[in-house]
């Protein structure tokens, strides 16, 4: 395991993954393979499988049927212990940050530690100094040290995102997931979030799979889209040099509703679904702040 | 991580039933509702012909009124015991009420962790603690303090632990509940991070539910106070014991005094309680007030950077936590030192044990037979259900005006909550005691004592349900014209219904076991049987008349979960 930093593979490579919740097959084949290194967006409309495939990634779900490989360990093979160490090395930045409300941000960063201890741990004094100035590094380098002492559920939802993306770093990870990370944001924490993952995973060399819905977001932050319709893939180039059709091309395969394509009607739940969850977001948001 | 996924559904509305109906006809309820709404109309029957059978006549009372001007000429002036022995037994009930609901506490968080749905190993672990739930609620704490005194030496050590086990069904239900409620995603983040299972448990549902575990506990101590009354009558120490041995040897002025200073411990024990409640369960609000300087200090500390290696500062939180966890540690550890436990007794106990179990095995019913038995417990049913309905008339009442959203002014609201404190802080126990001696005998005196104490606590519970209804319908149906009263049947009343329903359950089942216990000072029914059989070393017959109480209780219990259900 000492040599990870050497593997020579793919950082992510999914063959033929399916999933089936109930009757319903949430993933149907999913191929895709990622580099080290590598920023990537998985983009789609929610219900297009995205969320379901990155918690695939982190081992939160287990395929119906394919394999993953990540880090060039498969995760179908891996037991109880070796599968959270691996956990260790992916950091997981969520759509609703997932702090705990009631401790304060510097004891969410430290949580992101917890595979490095023995035991459970409650209250700042119970982790070693060590870890406790390492996450006041980390606060710092999301810029947040200041807040190190709040409670997580009295900051507004960018300054949490910040700190649930310190509680990744903690992990000192090799690759960073995150599941629509900006979705639960105003435009303006969206874009310092973005560009703070970017600037990091660049800083540490970290390879980046990212969830987003945002078409213009996508090609303006990833090297790579690879764009998911309805539990497949649909769509997989590069963003470098990309021409005014090319764009419109992703648009059409990716953003249905907004084409009027015919495919919109396969699927009516998830368009109409999409707006109403923006505006319930952009509510809630309004409500916090 | 199998996530339980036996969340009752609504049973499918057939979408295209509403549009067949004949325009205004009432939507069609399917059988099992219309089985609910004649179940709760029998039981409500069944209620009310008790309460009309136990003959409760003003015209009654008054006639009682000679006996009562005879009781008070006997207390004439009320007693206490020298102020030495009364600190001293004060003390020692605190300590021994406080270790009891602690014990019952730690032992109820693993029972807890079994028996949610969304931390349980797996089903079977799951039973198990639901078992252990609902068996150590339905045990009435007096028959364990009559099991422990038999057998270790006397001492505080019974009581702690009839109460440590009997509190375990309430607590560990209540922490479970707790546990279901919480936002899985910090626990998510947790083991998506490569927590382990314990750290996932301590980092990512601990924090979340403390605030509402410490709320419980706090009112179990409530309730365990005024219950260790009752242990007094089965000898377990503290003040109880001496107001028992007052009312026996027909000291009524000594037994008045010790019982004034027991309803003045209650109500205070409730006013602290409710406070650190209040702190604990409006902490956000409190972060609001506050926020304009914390907002400055944010302000100064942004001014002066910390470093990677500065100290956590102290602010005003900080130290208000310090002082109530190390206050709440003080008072923890002087609990069980003041209750002198005597340790080696909890070892010596092991090798008696056997030779103890044995007299409580095979149930049967000594000298009595399973009618007369049967149509005692049924007595003690007809009490609590006929408390129950006289309860939930007062408490629509009082907890209506308690509620903030009801209440026609803040004055009305303060006055209807200190009345629901202070009458919970009676202990149903000591007024039932007076009401004996005043009515005499039998099932009316306990009727009156658990509807009186059932007001306390349904019409707190009324009261906080109402509170949290929409108001969006209120403001709906004000803006349309419609009075108070209409507005409050039309609106706030519908949507408490349910939650009003499920509490008067919650009342009937608290009643069988209360009523149980009224029967051993004298209020009829199963009690009387239950203490005559312990004090008559008739253990087997105890284990009868528990067995009883349990498949009752039971029965109560699978009833209100059917109800719950159906009306969900």
């Amino acid at each position: 395991m000492e040599q990870v930093n050497k593997f020579s593979g793919h950082a992510i490579r999914a063959t033929n993954v399916v999933k089936v919740f109930g009757d319903k097959a949430a993933l149907k084949g999913v191929d895709l393979a990622i580099e080290p290194g590598e920023m990537v967006v998985l983009l789609g409309l929610s219900g297009s499988g995205k969320s379901t495939f990155l918690r695939h990634v982190d081992g939160l779900e287990t395929p119906t049927s394919g394999t993953l490989n990540v880090l060039d360990q498969d995760l179908t093979t891996l037991s109880g212990s070796q599968m959270r160490k691996l956990r260790a090395k992916v950091g997981f930045v969520f759509q609703q940050f997932e702090l705990v409300p009631s401790l304060s941000a510097l004891e969410n960063v430290l949580t992101g530690a917890l595979s490095t201890l023995r035991g459970p741990r409650l209250g700042l004094a119970t982790y070693p100094r060590r870890l406790r100035v390492k996450a006041l590094e980390t606060l710092d380098q999301v810029g947040l040290l200041e807040l190190a002492y709040e409670r997580a559920d009295t900051l507004s939802g960018g300054q949490q995102q910040r700190v649930a993306i310190a509680r990744a770093l903690m992990q000192e990870p090799e690759i960073l997931l995150a599941d629509e990370p900006v979705a639960s944001l105003d435009p303006e924490s969206s874009r310092i979030v973005m560009s703070l993952i970017r600037e990091i995973a660049r800083e540490r060399n970290l390879t980046v799979l990212c969830s987003l819905h945002q078409v213009d977001l996508a090609l303006s932050w990833a090297d790579r889209i690879i764009g998911l319709r309805e539990g497949a893939v649909v769509l997989d180039t590069p963003t470098a040099g990309l021409g005014r059709a090319e764009v419109m091309e992703i648009y059409g395969k990716v953003a249905v509703d907004t084409q009027g394509h015919s495919a919109a009607s396969a699927a009516p739940a998830t368009a109409v679904a999409e707006p109403q969850r923006a505006a319930a977001l952009a509510y809630s948001g309004a409500a916090n702040s | 991580m199998s996530l339980d996924t036996k969340i009752p559904t609504r049973p499918p509305a057939a979408p295209g039933l509403a549009l067949k109906a004949k325009p205004g006809a009432l939507p069609r309820p399917t059988p099992e509702r219309t089985a609910v709404v004649l179940t709760l109309l029998a039981i409500a029957g069944v209620s009310i012909y008790s309460l009309a059978k136990a003959e409760i006549s003003l015209a009654n009372m008054l006639g009682s009124i000679a006996n009562a001007e005879r009781f008070l000429a006997r207390v004439g002036t009320v007693k206490f015991p020298p102020m030495a022995e009364l600190l001293e037994l004060t003390v020692l009930t605190l300590g021994l009420v406080l270790t009891g609901t602690l014990l019952a506490a730690v032992l109820s968080v693993p029972v807890a962790y079994l028996a949610a749905a969304n931390t349980t190993p797996g089903r079977g672990f799951q039973a198990a603690g639901r078992f252990i739930t609902v068996f150590t609620r339905a045990i009435p704490d007096v028959v364990f303090a009559m099991v422990f005194i038999l057998v270790f030496s006397l001492g505080a050590l019974p009581g702690i632990l009839a109460i440590g086990l009997h509190s375990i069904g309430m607590i560990s239900k209540l922490f479970a509940d707790a546990i279901e409620q919480i936002d899985e995603g910090p626990r998510l983040a947790i083991r998506a991070a490569g927590g382990s299972k314990t750290q996932e448990f301590v980092g990512g549902v601990l924090p979340q539910v403390l605030p509402s575990w410490i709320a419980t506990v706090l009112h179990r101590n409530d309730i365990n106070l005024r219950g260790s009354v009752i242990l007094g009558y089965v000898g377990v120490v503290g003040l109880g014991q001496d107001m028992s041995h007052a009312f026996k040897s027909l000291n009524y002025s000594l037994g008045m005094g010790i019982a004034i200073v027991m309803f003045i411990l209650c109500v205070a024990m409730e006013l602290v309680s409710g406070a650190i409640r209040k702190v604990l369960l409006g902490h956000t609000s409190a972060a609001g007030r506050t926020s304009k300087r914390a907002a400055a200090r944010r302000a100064a500390r942004a001014a002066t950077p910390l470093t990677a290696n500065s100290a956590r500062p102290w602010t005003p939180a900080r130290i208000r936590n310090l002082i109530w966890g190390w206050g709440a540690v003080a008072v923890a550890a002087a609990g069980v030192w003041v209750c002198d436990i005597k340790w080696m007794d909890l070892i010596e106990v092991w090798p008696k044990l056997p030779a103890i179990m044995v007299q409580f095995w095979p149930p049967n019913f000594g000298s009595y037979d399973f009618a007369t038995m049967a149509s005692a417990m049924g007595k003690t049913l007809a009490i609590a259900l006929a408390a129950v309905i006289l309860s939930l008339v007062f408490s629509l009442l009082l907890g209506s005006f308690a509620a903030r959203n009801v209440a026609p002014t803040n004055a009305v609201r303060t006055g209807s909550r200190l009345a629901l404190v202070i009458i919970r802080g009676v202990p149903e126990v000591i007024l039932a005691i007076m009401l004996i001696v005043v009515t005499g005998l039998g099932s009316q005196a306990g009727i009156i004592a658990l509807a009186f104490g059932g007001v306390g606590l349904l019409g707190k519970l009324i009261a906080d349900s109402l509170e949290e209804v929409q108001t969006g319908p209120q403001k709906a149906l004000t803006a349309t014209g419609a009075t108070r009263l209409q507005t409050y049947t039309a609106s706030t009343l519908p949507q408490g219904a349910r939650a009003i329903i499920g509490h008067s359950f919650y009342l009937l089942d608290t009643n069988i076991r209360a009523a149980t216990i009224l029967g051993i000072v004298g209020g009829g029914g199963i009690g009387y049987y239950l203490l005559n059989a312990g004090q008559g070393s008739n253990y087997q017959l105890v284990t009868s008349i528990v067995l009883m109480i349990l498949v009752t209780v039971l029965a109560v219990e699978g009833l209100a979960m059917w109800v719950r259900k159906v009306l969900r």
